[in-house]
């Protein structure tokens, strides 16, 4: 391991002591990373990623009891529409919490609290699926196993909703917190999950979460995360779904901020007739760069899936994309799709866009699309013919071309915030909102 | 004298314009005056410059001008972004409106008025005001109000996107609309539409240039002055009558007449 490295690594061997199925799982995760380091561009999957700029700075874990006001939660994460638990630099902070309203049988809290209280619950689930060999960040996550936030959807939940904002605080000097949450949906229940990432202080930020869902027999889950970070940030995010019988994943990521951004997405649609609808937007200017790596793996009979990500890309940033769909032997009547489109804003952006399908059984519907395109001047000249300005001309058409995937969060309340993010990043946002 | 005041008076004055598109050249020496309150009527057959030369008025940056002036109430419109020329009041009517999925009609229109009468430093109208100005609009064009919560122009008909064209024109009221085409793909009921639109608009402080290829929606607008444009200049100019000739004629009686000389300047061969 590299300085970088180890800095990132600092304390995971004294961490307090925790139960045999949190121990086990920390140590392999300390293991795989100090065998792996962060990855390389020679790794195919970080091939167009290069984690060089992090490697400058002496990432050190950030407290998680730095000082935070809710004030400043609101201010960088939005108001809450819901109950809302606050999470600084890794871990729970009740006084920043409310779980007012929170709909009966849904239940949240910290992951500390849910492994010394309801190991039942916990320990079969608990880095079961997310994976630590080949994946650096998720390793390197598993590695500080312990804390983070426990969501359990009983049976009885029908449509509440829950948002964790985890607030990685970076003031004093560069900081890094490892995020972890693990969601237990109970058979044909039905819930909202909301993760924002923010970052307080202007110093570089390193916010590294795995998320665990395990959706039982016909479960519903709503998923969201938005990320909302400073261009001084760096955020990866692994999120691992292991899908029952007619179990329905819906999740969609609105990756909007920081330099390097990197979600990868592992839904596994384990029982017959599940469904996963995956997707997200990601925007990205200056020199910054996003990248969404998915694998949706159909294990059994009649599976359905549905993958969208759409992107916009100005300056010199850059985007990576890579989809795809694995479906094993047996998996017959899977139905999958993916698409990837892309909007262009200058010349020096560049996205590479990789769908691949893998498919190792009979009788299944398979397809991917995808386009790469700038603003249609026809319909510019036609805003512009009509008096409105250039830049205000271009804003409702890039808005236009984002709102499909900001119309696709179905919680109102978080769709006005995702909108409000998205036109905030465009010239005149302000007034092109009303266009929605 | 009188010419130099007429001059003054004139709304739109193009001189001698010449543009091209690639290596092409399209318009060869295009001269127009258009005086407040006008109707004037450009027709010709496919391909003549008619549709380069409404696009050129109003801003589209497909053609290259290489050549002559083109002025709105004395303000040199070459030099003009397009936004700047619908705030000085001139208005494009697109042969082919495009269609912009996410961006609301409604919405579109009154960005569009707003953004205009700032400029002209006017006040602005909140949504309640342009609600009722357009429902009073939608009625003249006879639109239904749903077409108002869609995309600008999305999934609309042939028809209906010119319906669309008219009801913006009849929102934006400029001192010029240029109508490219506004009656092709229509049927009588939609013309007689568009016609009302058009009439509705008729001041005496402001001008309608109607390009046209047939004669048909002359019959429901009747415009002062008419001109045959072909090869990239207008060859011929009067007064009714002469629609109804070309309409015995046809355009190759004008072509024939051009290489003849007839009209001046013999009209280069297209290469």
């Amino acid at each position: 391991m590299n300085a970088a490295e180890q800095n990132l690594l600092a304390g995971a061997e004294s961490l307090p002591p925790a139960p045999g199925f949190v121990a086990g799982p920390r140590r392999a995760g300390r293991e795989a990373f100090e065998r792996l380091g962060l990855p390389t561009t020679r790794q195919e999957d970080w091939r167009f990623t290069p984690l060089a700029p992090i490697s400058a700075h002496a990432f050190g874990r950030g407290d998680p009891a730095a000082p935070v006001s809710a004030d400043e939660v609101e201010r960088s994460a939005g108001r809450p529409f819901g109950p809302r638990l606050v999470f600084v630099n890794g871990r729970l902070r009740a006084e920043l919490s409310s779980a007012h309203g929170v709909q009966a049988g849904l239940h949240a809290s910290s992951l500390q609290h849910a492994i010394a209280m309801s190991p039942g619950l916990v320990e079969p689930r608990l880095a079961r699926t997310a994976p630590i060999d080949g994946s650096p960040l998720a390793a390197l996550n598993t590695a500080f196993l312990g804390d983070g936030a426990f969501v359990h959807v009983s049976g009885g939940a029908k449509g509440g909703v829950v948002e964790l904002v985890f607030v990685t605080v970076a003031r004093q000097g560069p900081a890094a917190s490892f995020p972890r949450v693990l969601v237990v949906a109970d058979p044909g229940s039905e819930a909202t999950l909301v993760e924002t990432y923010v970052v307080l202080g202007d110093r570089p930020a390193f916010t590294n979460g795995v998320t665990e869902i395990a959706l039982g027999r016909g479960a519903r889950l709503d998923h969201y995360q938005v990320q909302d970070q400073p261009a001084s940030a760096f955020h990866f995010t692994t999120l691992s779904v292991d899908q029952g019988p007619e179990a329905r994943l819906s999740t969609h990521a609105s990756a909007l901020g920081a330099a390097i951004s990197r979600s990868d997405v592992l839904a596994r649609l384990t029982g017959e007739g599940a469904e996963a609808v995956v997707s997200g937007l990601y925007m990205a200017d200056g020199r910054r760069l996003v990248d969404n790596h998915s694998v949706v793996e159909h294990a059994v009979p009649r599976g359905t899936s549905r993958e969208l990500f759409k992107g916009i890309l100005d300056g010199e940033a850059r985007a990576v994309f890579a989809g795809r769909i694995r479906v094993l032997e047996g998996a017959m009547k899977t139905d999958a799709h993916q698409s990837n489109s892309n909007l262009l804003l200058s010349r020096d952006a560049v996205v590479d866009s990789m769908p691949q399908l893998e498919i190792y059984a009979d009788d299944v519907k398979c397809g991917h699309g995808g386009t790469v395109g700038e603003l249609d001047p026809e319909a510019l000249f036609y805003l512009r013919s009509r008096g409105l300005t250039l830049p205000r001309a271009r804003s409702l058409l890039i808005y236009a071309f984002a709102r499909e995937m900001v119309d696709r969060v179905a919680l109102p309340a978080l769709r006005d915030r995702v909108g409000r993010l998205v036109a905030a990043r465009l010239p005149e946002g302000e007034q092109i909102l009303e266009a929605a | 004298m009188s010419q130099e005041s007429n001059r003054t008076a004139a709304m739109l004055e193009v001189r001698d314009l010449r543009a091209r598109i690639d290596e092409r050249e399209i318009l060869r020496g295009m001269s127009l005056t258009v005086n407040p309150g006008e109707v004037h009527a450009i027709m010709g057959p496919n391909g003549s410059g008619k549709s380069t030369f409404a696009g050129i008025l109003a801003g589209k940056d497909r053609a290259r001008v290489t050549g002559g002036t083109a002025t709105l109430d004395g303000q040199d419109l070459l030099a003009m972004t397009p936004e700047a020329r619908a705030v000085a009041g001139l208005f494009l009517g697109f042969q082919y409106p495009v269609e912009i999925p996410g961006v609301g009609n409604l919405y579109f229109m009154r960005t569009a008025l707003n953004a205009q009468r700032r400029s002209r430093g006017e006040e602005e109208l909140d949504a309640v005001d342009f609600l009722e100005l357009a429902r009073e609009k939608m009625k003249l064009v006879e639109m239904d109000p749903a077409f108002m919560n869609r995309g600008v122009n999305e999934g609309f008909s042939g028809g209906e996107k010119k319906r669309n064209e008219v009801l913006q024109m009849a929102v934006l009221e400029p001192r010029l609309a240029i109508l490219d085409e506004i009656d092709s793909g229509l049927d009588i009921d939609a013309l007689r539409v568009v016609a009302r639109g058009v009439e509705a608009l008729r001041s005496p402080v402001r001008s309608t240039i109607l390009v046209t290829h047939y004669q048909r929606l002359l019959e429901y607008i009747v415009p002062d002055r008419i001109h045959v444009m072909a090869a990239g200049s207008i060859v011929l100019s009067g007064g009714r009558e002469l629609a109804l000739e070309l309409e015995k004629k046809g355009y190759a009686w004008v072509d024939e007449e051009a290489k003849r000389g007839a009209f001046g300047a013999p009209a280069p061969v297209a290469p």
